[in-house]
């Protein structure tokens, strides 16, 4: 084999190893937000509201809308 | 932000090791094209030994501490030194086949303690995954990760006392000095820098995911009705 193809070989795999060392990380983020909405559930929190803030923000340009 | 920056070098050092650095003699190598394989694999067999060293430290502190933090650094160092030493030995898998022509050499100290370091941190990282969290597991992986740490010195010194297959040190050489040139000790320079800001990024992550995980386990059994 070409020595560029070892080279290139080389660092294929260790760009693979970045890539999948990076797609744990993904996982495990992934796998928290999944039992955060669980948690969300059984406690009857809407996902969609929990920036808490924007929502005020909204309810009160509705209110300046309809005065 | 530590990750998008050591990324950003990591693709550098790639550039500038492939298109920048000089070649080396035809003379002194089997392979010179294969030679700049050695612009990642240093870096990465050096930010494997922070990963190391990090795990070191956490296994301490959880062990003699018990110190959430402690464990915290113990799962991300596992985690870092794993892919690290995978980097390191695949490249250097590769870059052996193609300049000595076998990929492994079961004679050589410095290959095979690092081989060892990389087989500790894979049953650490799948050790943690496959056992229920509790104090005994944790002990138990924070001792593999103390008494393991002796291999790291051991893989340092490893070229110096016995260089049989592994190239000798390139810096730090001692009395015998390095042979590397100034623009290939700045290409490794920036590797070096790079891979470290890279892994201290993934850690820092890895440790805050950690701790999400352990509140949101906490909050789930509370709501469960337990403790």
């Amino acid at each position: 084999m070409e020595g560029t193809n070892y080279l290139t070989v080389a660092y294929l795999g260790m760009i693979a190893a970045i890539a999948l060392w990076t797609w744990t990380v993904v996982v495990r983020s992934r796998s928290i937000e999944a039992r955060l909405e669980a948690v969300e559930l059984s406690i009857g929190i809407d996902a969609s509201l929990a920036d808490e803030i924007a929502v005020q923000s909204n309810v009160s340009a509705q209110d300046d809308a309809t005065v | 932000m530590c990750l998008g920056i050591g990324f950003a070098g990591i693709m550098s050092t790639l550039f500038l090791g492939l298109n920048w650095a000089p070649s080396v003699s035809i003379n002194a190598f089997e392979s010179p094209a294969a030679q700049r394989i050695f612009y990642w694999h240093v870096p990465s067999a050096w930010a494997a030994f922070i990963a190391f060293g990090v795990l070191f430290t956490g296994s301490a502190l959880w062990f003699f501490k018990r110190s959430p933090l402690g464990w915290r650094l113990h799962v991300a160092g596992a985690e870092a030194s794993l892919a690290c030493g995978l980097m390191a030995v695949w490249s250097g898998c590769v870059w052996g086949a193609a300049e000595w022509g076998t990929p492994w050499d079961w004679t050589d100290v410095r290959l095979n303690t690092f081989g060892l370091l990389t087989l500790l941190a894979l049953f650490l990282v799948l050790g943690r995954q496959s056992q229920p969290d509790g104090v005994e597991t944790r002990d138990t992986f924070s001792t593999f990760g103390l008494y393991g740490f002796i291999l790291v010195p051991l893989t340092y010194v490893a070229t110096r006392i016995w260089q049989i297959r592994h190239p000798g040190p390139v810096i730090a050489a001692g009395d015998d000095g390095g042979s590397l040139q100034s623009s290939m000790a700045l290409v490794l320079l920036i590797g070096a820098l790079s891979f470290t800001i890279f892994i201290i990024g993934h850690m820092m992550i890895s440790m805050r995911i950690t701790h999400l995980e352990q509140r949101l386990e906490q909050a789930q059994k509370s709501l469960d009705g337990g403790n």
